[in-house]
């Protein structure tokens, strides 16, 4: 548990580029979390645009971590994913931009003593179709999608609680 | 014709493709590094209100936003002929200091390390961070990862967040600092010149008093011979925040020294039709292809350009590391593309000491920040140092301050033609008779890994619509199809 945080702390994080369109729409998940979630102390929430190991450091020390990112769609625009950590196990020694990926940043970490690697992190994804076209709306089967999401977390969220 | 590919290229941020073309006695005949993806940073900001300017280039990229928000802000200041107050110039300077801590330790340990630590022929399973901290040791990776986080903090509190800061204004910056945010600098950057020094250590043992890696750094397999280009102050030493653009012939001898506002007098950029990336080159020498040497406009802007085109660094220790590299290499400037490793250490070390000496400046927590604009705005030019290379910020406003038009030469892109050059030149020195084993593959991958190309930022020109042009070409170079998308 987070000192200072006399609860189970959970983590919400919107990944993508705010202005890239539905590429952002981890990012407006959270908002819609946030939204209906202003006062509960129990829950934080960031809004990041970066991965691999800036990533992993931003979620270090939260019991519950719950990233929401959008995903290259190999089929339906819209479909929702869940994903463990294990699903990425194969990256850990693969491509890193700049940086080391995800995978391999966390495990990084784990081999620390005390850098508080969450308990649990589930990563959910959204499916869209990767455009060039800079806005900062969503499009509709996607936004549909965002409020989905947005449910199903919430009652993930309310599933730890109890 | 046999083809090898390696697609994607690793370590890098964006995408690219290296395409090596084998003869028929299995030899290099030819080498290309292609950048398939572009962005549209250029085309998308017009008609943004110029002071928006900031926050949106720095969304180019995940990796250096910093250098992206204060070459845009320094834009700004040009744009509404604005001079910042000295306390903000030096806020912005330790801002970017911090920034090249982190980045500088991210690509030594994490990026280049591996091969070194690793060596260049280990199992791909090894040669990564995970391996690195096998073979170093917790202890040491535990404090890789303190000061990299530790500078990112330095940037939070100047810059509001680790990533993507949002202080640079017109100007100045947003707000100063405290008295106890700057002893918790202070206390940063003591340590960061401590891990700084103890870095270099770990070079000379790993890399310098290994034989056969100062054989391989200094082969010729890794020696690009062009011009290179930095920012130098005015007693031209490495800057990485202000000074003037400096740019030295193969031999070292000064060819230009002209402020960043001047920079098309002297930058071209040439288009090649198999790549996204122009290539810039020096206007008054001409593109000549990819070729080096003199009479060849090709340029590096990369951490080794950068001590070749001064005459030393700012700060003490820098200074003995930047005498202490030549003196050892034997020549300057050196053109050895390994050796660039060994310049972003001198830089990391310069980059801590410079932190330190910012932080304890009497003025640093002067609470006179921001000079407002008065005047119309029109049109600026801002240049800073990217820890992989000088990035230029243009723009042209109408009076209201809506963006007309953006012109931006990233880091990556100075160096794209020496990149490909590169390349060539290892793959022509490893391959021999059609064997291509991973090893042999991962030495020519580290001759543009030097570089830190950062495809991302460098991909940002797009004339609307993303065009599609794929080429199939037979044994003969003759394309057998030709597949356009508009």
């Amino acid at each position: 548990m987070k000192p200072g945080l006399s609860h189970t702390t959970i983590l919400l994080v919107g990944l993508g580029n705010p202005i890239m369109g539905d590429d952002a729409v981890g990012i407006h998940v959270v908002r819609l979390l946030k939204d209906r979630n202003r006062v509960r102390a129990d829950l934080e929430f960031k809004e990041l645009s970066l991965g691999g190991l800036g990533l992993v450091e931003e979620i270090l020390g939260y019991e519950h971590v719950f990233i929401i990112d959008s995903v290259a769609s190999t089929g339906t625009v819209g479909k929702i994913c869940e994903f463990s950590p294990e699903h990425f196990k194969g990256t850990e020694y693969a491509s890193s931009p700049h940086s080391t990926n995800f995978a391999t940043a966390l495990e990084l970490f784990k081999k620390f003593e005390n850098s508080s690697v969450p308990h649990t992190i589930r990563i959910f994804t959204i499916d869209i179709t990767p455009e060039f076209t800079f806005r900062e709306a969503l499009s509709p089967p996607v936004q549909r999608a965002a409020f989905e999401l947005a449910e199903l977390v919430e009652n993930e969220i309310e599933q730890i609680r109890n | 014709m046999k083809t090898v590919t390696i697609n994607p290229v690793t370590r890098l941020e964006g995408h690219g493709k290296i395409s090596i073309f084998l003869n028929d006695e299995g030899n290099v005949e030819n080498a290309y590094f292609q950048v398939p993806e572009l962005r549209g940073f250029e085309k998308f900001c017009e008609g943004r209100p110029v002071e928006e300017m900031p926050d949106i280039t720095s969304r180019i990229c995940g990796v250096c936003p910093e250098a992206h928000h204060i070459a845009s802000t320094k834009a700004l200041d040009q744009v509404f002929h604005v001079e910042p107050p000295p306390a903000a110039k030096k806020l912005r300077e330790l801002l970017y200091s911090a920034f090249f801590i982190a980045d500088h330790i991210t690509h030594f340990y994490i990026l280049a390390g591996p091969d070194f630590v690793m060596g260049p022929s280990a199992p791909k399973a090894e040669r990564n961070i995970l391996g690195v901290i096998g073979k170093v040791g917790l202890e040491v990776g535990s404090s890789v990862i303190k000061h990299r986080s530790d500078a990112l903090d330095v940037i939070a509190m100047i810059g509001g967040k680790r990533i993507h800061p949002s202080c640079g204004v017109p100007g100045g910056v947003s707000k100063p600092i405290t008295e106890d945010e700057r002893a918790r600098i202070e206390s940063i950057a003591k340590s960061e010149v401590e891990f700084a020094k103890f870095t270099m250590k770990l070079f000379d043992d790993i890399v310098l008093k290994n034989k056969d890696y100062v054989n391989l750094i200094t082969s010729d397999n890794y020696a690009t011979e062009t011009y290179c280009m930095g920012t130098v102050d005015e007693q031209s030493r490495v800057n990485f925040y202000d000074g003037k653009i400096r740019v030295v012939d193969p031999e070292g001898h000064e060819f230009a020294k002209f402020p960043a506002a001047d920079y098309q007098q002297y930058i071209s950029e040439h288009v090649e039709p198999w790549t996204y990336l122009k290539f810039p080159y020096l206007k008054k020498i001409g593109w000549k292809g990819l070729v080096g040497g003199k009479d060849s406009g090709v340029y590096k802007a990369t951490p080794l350009a950068r001590l070749n085109v001064s005459e030393g660094m700012a700060t003490p220790t820098a200074q003995a590391e930047y005498k202490r590299l030549y003196e050892t290499l034997g020549q300057k400037p050196v053109h050895s593309t390994l050796a660039t490793h060994w310049a972003r250490l001198v830089e990391l070390v310069y980059a801590s000491e410079r932190l330190l000496q910012l932080s304890q400046d009497p003025d640093i927590t002067n609470p006179n920040v921001r000079n407002i604009p008065t005047q119309t705005p029109d049109e600026g030019v801002g240049a800073v140092e990217a820890p992989r290379g000088t990035l230029f910020h243009h723009y042209k406003t109408d009076a209201k301050g809506m963006v007309k038009n953006v012109n931006l030469i990233v880091a990556t892109t100075n160096n794209h033609a020496a990149i490909s050059m590169s390349i060539k030149q290892a793959a022509e020195g490893f391959i021999k008779k059609g064997e291509v084993s991973d090893g042999i593959l991962n030495m020519v991958e580290m001759a543009f890994r030097a570089y830190d190309p950062c495809y991302a930022c460098a991909t940002h020109t797009l004339p609307g619509q993303m065009p599609l042009d794929i080429k199939i070409y037979n044994r003969n170079r003759a394309i057998l199809h030709n597949i356009r998308r508009p």
